[in-house]
């Protein structure tokens, strides 16, 4: 080879951006940290775990089956979903978690110099998708915690393709109800795709939460996320799906990548579908976390936000960074929030409450050292 | 496709002086003025004349920075002798052809070294552009307190600052000479916010310039309010704003080495002191941008007890391992990065062998003996060669300082104050 020059063969939109690094394994983590175990309140996990008829399935699961390509397109777990919330299989979606579905929007609708909407303190990924993608994302400052609808409208330009709008947000949880994402849809008046991200949905409780596939009937610029990683405990198997109208989601499919979702996460997936009690007792935990939580907090005089989703966020006097640090080395992992443009403040999980307590004295032992 | 110009030459007195034409003709075409040209040619004369015989083709390649021209040396050969770019080895090659490598070294503001594909070295030779003097402007009476966000700043208000920042003599080195500024900030080698007061004239601002490889570092802020409530609001706008502009791209961290008494504490960790020449000490800041998931720090035996002890303070998550010897078994380098106006010298590490104890004590012993009175290094414990350095700084008297966390490679700073 005589010079491979690896820079002219990379957009600049790619070489701009940084990789992703995660984090390492647990027992990598431990090790550096010289801790025996780690609980992990960072990634917002159900500690319930799957439903019961999904932990069924796996169970009995043929490991030959593993040899086998899964179905390309969810036949039956559309069918299922589309069942439960009476719209046609056509019109959903699967990806492997929501990650990849954000993808296949942003493929579907943009191309290098148009550009997207969302708020600049919510979820990264559609911010680090459009960037690599070569599609600028406008961030919209939160308003009071959360999505601000006014300034957003204001940001949509006629290079403007989709808007993103996390709800309930993740990480303040705050969240608009039916009437105000009506309200905004109205009034983007099919001027972009709006995506409304409802990952955390199925925790809220409150009746004014958006009903946003009756509202897809109204507004067909309308798709909606929705995981299997939060409530139903599947993350490891990553599993996400979308529903938007029939002619939106005819255009998906052509830039969503078929056999991308494996055959057990398909199949466990169909097997939760719609365990109404898994539901209630998740609900229940987040209840009595928070509620713990708040009683920290109360304690410590810190500030708590986030009343929806499996997550807090709390304002610390200290540094995040440090604190997280410092929490590690306690053996305790919550989310540091800087990078999410909330210095100072760090995001809890709603955890198992042995993991809950965990963090209580840890998260005392650090404020004690200033 | 960059336009920059570039040959290739074989190594050699005979093709040395062929290259420096180029470079010079080259350096005045881009609209390099004469002394600047001159410096370039000669460096390039020097490299390509000292260049050892087996280094094959020679690429030089010459980039307008705006505030400095950069030559770029490329030796795709692998395993070369370059020893001679190390200032402290004068004395040994006096009476050889190293010599050239030694002048070129001398004549570059910074050089800095960075490993091509297949075992190759680029070799980055910057010179700095002169700036004509001027009496910057001070700053009217009656500046109002912040009004809105702090932003980045158009040229022409960054200017102002510039200048208002000089004339007060505030802000420290990084706020002088305000067409220096622009040059940096156009190169992408310095950044800003400013806060505007109502009539949209600057109050205040805050740089910030790239530090190793992601970690960036923080000079300022100028505050051009008095004293009062409305100059501590100034100062935190300015870091918000930094801090909103910094996350979520590739920076890590931002490190304070010079924390001037206005930039505001909260949120900063203090990650070590360093000694200026009149015996004081002041601290260094840092504060994280990213989790740090834990990583390899590469520590030498004479320095674990300190690495350890300020791993464990600073609550970091490190497998701190003990890095074997450089392959190499001579010709270390360290480059040298110098202010003489502050009597201050950084050496980094530029080539590991195995005599780079004895390099180490030699540029220390060198810059000493020409009078700097702060004498620092700074080795990226992530990276296992860099360890060899540490014994000869430490017996020349240096002492470690410093930890700057970085999971991909700490920064330990070694100082002394003569």
């Amino acid at each position: 080879m005589k010079d491979f020059a690896l820079d002219r063969l990379v957009p600049a939109h790619v070489r701009a951006f940084e990789a992703y690094v995660p984090s390492p394994p647990d027992d990598v983590l431990c090790r550096r940290f010289g801790v025996p175990q780690l609980h992990r309140l960072n990634n917002n996990e159900n500690p319930l775990g799957p439903p019961e008829a999904a932990r069924a399935m796996m169970a009995a699961w043929k490991p030959e089956h593993a040899a086998l390509y899964p179905q390309g397109d969810g036949w039956h777990l559309r069918r299922a979903l589309g069942r439960q919330f009476d719209i046609d299989p056509e019109q959903l979606i699967l990806g492997n978690g929501a990650n990849e579905v954000i993808a296949f929007v942003i493929k579907a609708f943009c191309e290098p110099g148009d550009n997207i909407v969302t708020a600049d303190r919510t979820f990264a990924v559609y911010e680090w998708l459009a960037s690599f993608s070569g599609v600028e994302p406008k961030l919209v400052p939160l308003r009071d915690y959360a999505f601000d609808a006014a300034a957003m409208l204001e940001a949509i330009d006629d290079r403007t393709r989709v808007v993103f709008v996390c709800n309930p947000n993740n990480p303040t949880g705050t969240w608009w109800t039916h009437d105000e994402l009506d309200a905004f849809m109205d009034a983007v008046d099919g001027r972009a795709i709006v995506v409304a991200d409802e990952a955390y949905a199925e925790f809220a409780e409150d009746p004014a939460f958006p009903d946003s596939f009756a509202l897809m009937q109204r507004h067909p610029n309308l798709i909606v996320f929705r995981t299997f990683s939060k409530m139903w405990g599947l993350a490891g198997l990553r599993i996400g799906w979308m529903a938007a109208s029939p002619d939106v989601a005819a255009t998906v499919k052509k830039t969503s990548i078929s056999y991308s979702v494996n055959l057990l996460a398909m199949e466990a997936a169909r097997a939760a579908v719609w365990d109404e009690a898994h539901v209630a007792a998740t609900r229940a935990h987040m209840r009595e976390a928070r509620a713990g939580v708040a009683e920290l907090a109360a304690r410590l005089g810190l500030t708590m936000i986030g009343d929806v989703g499996n997550f807090c966020m709390l304002r610390l006097p200290v540094s995040d960074t440090v604190a997280h640090r410092r929490l590690m080395g306690r053996g305790v992992m919550a989310r540091a929030m800087t990078s999410f443009r909330y210095p100072g403040w760090l995001r809890v999980s709603l955890g198992p409450a042995a993991a809950m307590a965990a963090f209580a004295t840890a998260l005392e032992e650090v404020l004690a050292e200033g | 496709m960059t336009l920059d110009p570039r040959a290739q030459l074989p190594p050699g007195p005979r093709h040395a002086g062929i290259g420096a034409g180029f470079v010079r003709d080259c350096a005045i075409a881009g609209g390099a003025e004469e002394r600047l040209a001159n410096r370039l040619a000669l460096i390039a004369e020097e490299v390509l004349g000292a260049a050892p015989a087996n280094a094959g083709l020679v690429g030089l390649a010459l980039a307008d920075r705006r505030h400095s021209m950069r030559l770029s040396v490329d030796f795709t050969a692998s395993d070369l002798d370059l020893a001679g770019l190390d200032q402290s080895r004068r004395g040994d090659i006096e009476e050889g052809e190293e010599i050239g490598l030694y002048l070129a070294a001398r004549l570059a503001d910074r050089l800095t070294t960075e490993p091509l594909d297949r075992g190759g070295l680029r070799l980055s030779f910057d010179v700095g552009r002169a700036y004509p003097a001027m009496t910057p402007d001070a700053a009217p009476a009656g500046l109002g307190p912040i009004s809105g966000p702090a932003a980045d700043p158009d040229d022409a208000t960054l200017a102002l600052l510039v200048q208002w920042a000089e004339a007060a003599e505030l802000g420290g080195p990084a706020f002088r000479t305000a067409p220096r500024v622009l040059d940096q900030r156009a190169q992408g080698d310095l950044f800003a916010r400013v806060a505007l007061d109502a009539r949209r004239r600057p109050v205040g601002g805050l740089f910030w310039h790239p530090f190793g490889r992601r970690l960036m570092e923080l000079a300022g802020p100028a505050l051009l309010l008095p004293e009062g409530e409305a100059r501590a609001a100034v100062a935190g706008a300015l870091l918000d704003a930094a801090l909103a502009g910094l996350v979520r791209k590739k920076i890590q961290g931002l490190v304070v080495l010079e924390p001037s008494p206005d930039m505001p504490r909260a949120g900063f960790e203090t990650v070590g002191h360093l000694p200026s020449a009149d015996g004081a000490t002041w601290p260094v800041l840092f504060r994280a941008l990213e989790e740090d998931p834990g990583g390899i720090s590469w520590v030498p035996a004479v320095l674990k007890d300190w690495v350890t002890a300020t791993t464990r303070r600073l609550a970091l998550g490190r497998d701190i391992e003990e890095p074997a010897r450089p392959k190499r078994a001579t010709g270390a380098a360290m480059a040298a990065e110098t202010d003489r106006a502050r009597g201050r010298v950084t050496l980094r590490s530029l080539i590991a062998a195995g005599d780079a104890a004895e390099v180490a004590a030699g540029n220390v012993a060198l810059f000493r003996d020409q009078g700097f009175s702060e004498i620092r290094a700074l080795l990226d414990l992530g990276k296992p060669d860099q360890a060899a350095f540490a014994e000869g700084l430490v017996q020349a008297g240096l002492a470690p300082a410093a930890l700057i966390p970085d999971a991909a490679g700490d920064l330990l700073l070694l100082a002394a104050a003569e």
